[in-house]
């Protein structure tokens, strides 16, 4: 005899044993997609956190590049007028920290630049440069960036100055220098924005003959990176490392770019250096 | 009245052998006449076999009620295990020959061999499975001496398929597999079972998804079939009587399916 009652009792155990491995299933491809699917988050977490570690970097690398172009087009500017102006470079180099941050796209767009840490190795330099160049930064620097009509009558009391350091001093060394001085800077800016080994190589040749061996070290070290089969730019270095006592190193350095391309002039000076010929 | 029609398709599903009961499908059909034309032929044996509830009883009864009017043809459905009553039982049926005393397979040959028919007696034996091995392997000697001609049917087991490897084998010239229902089958089954019994209504209530739940249940099983839609037209009865309301006339419920299922044994709940 049919128990109906009890037969649709046994059904709905029967379908709840039926749903229950369906059940597991669902539950285990939640919980493998809510698993997977937090993996995922935190690994884009860790390339977010490392991405803004590498644009914080670059930010203080853009930013110092950009106090750097400013200082620099200030030399530029205060060359051209006076031999003195240079010397209100102190309170610029002051003045640039004080500057806001940047926003995001433009350090995105700085973070896209291949050389920055060429250009970071090169701000170490030019600071360097400009202290010794421009020793003497005076208030007039201070005045162009506090009012701009203060600045005007700076650049016109500057001008008619410049007039007459030129008229005393028109043919002294020292001028000619800064003149060089002058092309270098723009060289390399010009580098700056091409990254053409040629521009370094050149930037390296001129600090070279400036007897400025740290630089020319620093530039034909810089042009090897980027292109490491120009003879040149192993011969300056190789000159410069001598120059700065480092004949040991010059002579592994020769040694090996001998071994590598076979280069005739790099034996010359290998030769030279170590006949004592080359100082 | 609406339970009549539930209690009359209920009854459509009794599980009985009855040749009033067969359902004519197309594969069916032509597997029956197939099996029609071999026992024309001057055949020994044949065999017939297929899982339990493939319909191998019903194609023997209706062979039977089919051929009764036309020739000599005993059906023993219930299987003779004992030999002598087996011997004794044909010797009636055959040559109406009564004995009381013991019969063996000897006395047998001899009483076989002093009647001459010119036609040959069919013996239909069913569930054949169920009968000994030296008794199968005299029912084929009696088939050799071409006196009497038997349709066996067996179930396809793999004890089953032993048997007839090795008692049938090189015997039978004529061997016919009956298979379980495919789904399409299956439903025309069911409708044509019911129209037969003019249970129109009931026969209307069944859609495709229903029967490809039965289909799931019973794997097309002609015997598991009949014994779910009893108990489900059983049920159907039941509610119509105690609780109109949980039941739809238009379809048939899965969940009553399923609930039949249960209580047949065919799902375990």
């Amino acid at each position: 005899m049919l128990n109906v009652i009890e037969l649709e009792n046994r059904w709905k155990t029967y379908k709840i044993k039926s749903f229950i491995p369906h059940a597991i299933i669902a539950a285990s491809v939640l919980l493998i997609s809510v698993v997977g699917y937090s993996f995922l988050q935190s690994k884009e977490s860790n390339q977010v956190s490392s991405q803004k570690n590498v644009v914080s970097e670059t930010i203080d690398v853009s930013t110092h590049t950009q106090n750097e172009t400013k200082t620099e087009t200030a030399v530029v500017q205060e060359t051209k007028t006076k031999p003195t102006i240079v010397e209100n470079q102190e309170p610029l180099a002051q003045k640039i920290p004080l500057e806001t941050p940047r926003d995001a796209s433009a350090d995105a767009k700085m973070k896209l630049a291949p050389s920055l840490s060429f250009i970071h190795e090169m701000n170490s330099n030019i600071p360097y440069y400009q202290n010794t160049e421009a020793s003497q930064a005076t208030s007039d620097a201070q005045n162009l960036y506090q009012s701009q009509e203060q600045t005007q009558e700076e650049v016109i009391e500057e001008e008619n100055e410049e007039k007459i350091v030129q008229a005393e001093e028109v043919k002294s060394v020292k001028i000619e220098r800064k003149n060089t001085h002058d092309d270098i800077l723009q060289v390399i800016e010009r580098f700056k924005k091409s990254n053409d080994p040629a521009l370094s190589l050149f930037v390296a040749k001129k600090y070279y003959e400036l007897e400025d061996y740290h630089k020319s070290y620093n530039y034909a070290l810089i042009t090897n990176e980027l292109n490491n089969n120009i003879e040149a730019s192993w011969i300056i270095f190789a000159k410069s490392l001598v120059k700065l006592n480092e004949k040991e190193m010059a002579l592994k350095t020769l040694r090996q770019y001998i071994e590598h391309s076979g280069s005739n002039q790099a034996k010359l000076l290998l030769e030279e250096i170590r006949n004592g010929k080359f100082k | 009245m609406k339970s009549n029609i539930f209690l009359n398709s209920k009854d459509v599903f009794l599980d009985v052998v009855n040749h009033k009961d067969y359902v004519q499908l197309d594969r069916v059909s032509t597997i029956y006449q197939s099996l029609k034309d071999s026992v024309k032929k001057p055949l020994k044996m044949v065999l017939l076999y297929g899982k339990p509830g493939t319909g191998k009883s019903m194609f023997l009864t209706k062979l039977y009620s089919d051929l009764s009017s036309l020739q000599k043809v005993y059906l023993y459905q219930t299987p003779i295990l004992d030999e002598s009553e087996f011997y004794k039982k044909l010797a009636f049926d055959l040559f109406q020959e009564e004995h009381t005393s013991e019969l063996n397979f000897t006395q047998f040959m001899s009483i076989l061999n002093q009647h001459v028919t010119n036609e040959i007696p069919l013996v239909l034996l069913d569930e054949a499975q169920l009968y000994s091995n030296i008794l199968m392997e005299k029912i084929r000697l009696l088939s050799d001496t071409r006196k009497i001609k038997f349709v066996i049917t067996l179930h396809k087991t793999e004890k089953e398929d032993l048997i007839a490897k090795e008692h049938f084998q090189t015997r039978i010239w004529e061997s016919i597999e009956l298979e379980n229902a495919s789904s399409a089958e299956l439903k025309i089954y069911i409708q044509k079972k019911l129209m037969k019994a003019n249970c129109f209504d009931s026969a209307n209530m069944f859609q495709n998804k229903n029967i490809n739940l039965i289909y799931k249940i019973t794997n097309g099983n002609y015997r598991d079939t009949n014994k779910l839609l009893y108990t489900l037209f059983d049920i159907y009865a039941w509610y119509e009587q105690n609780n109109p309301a949980k039941i739809s006339l238009n379809q048939v419920s899965n969940k009553i399916i399923e609930m039949s299922a249960i209580h047949t044994g065919l799902l375990d709940a």
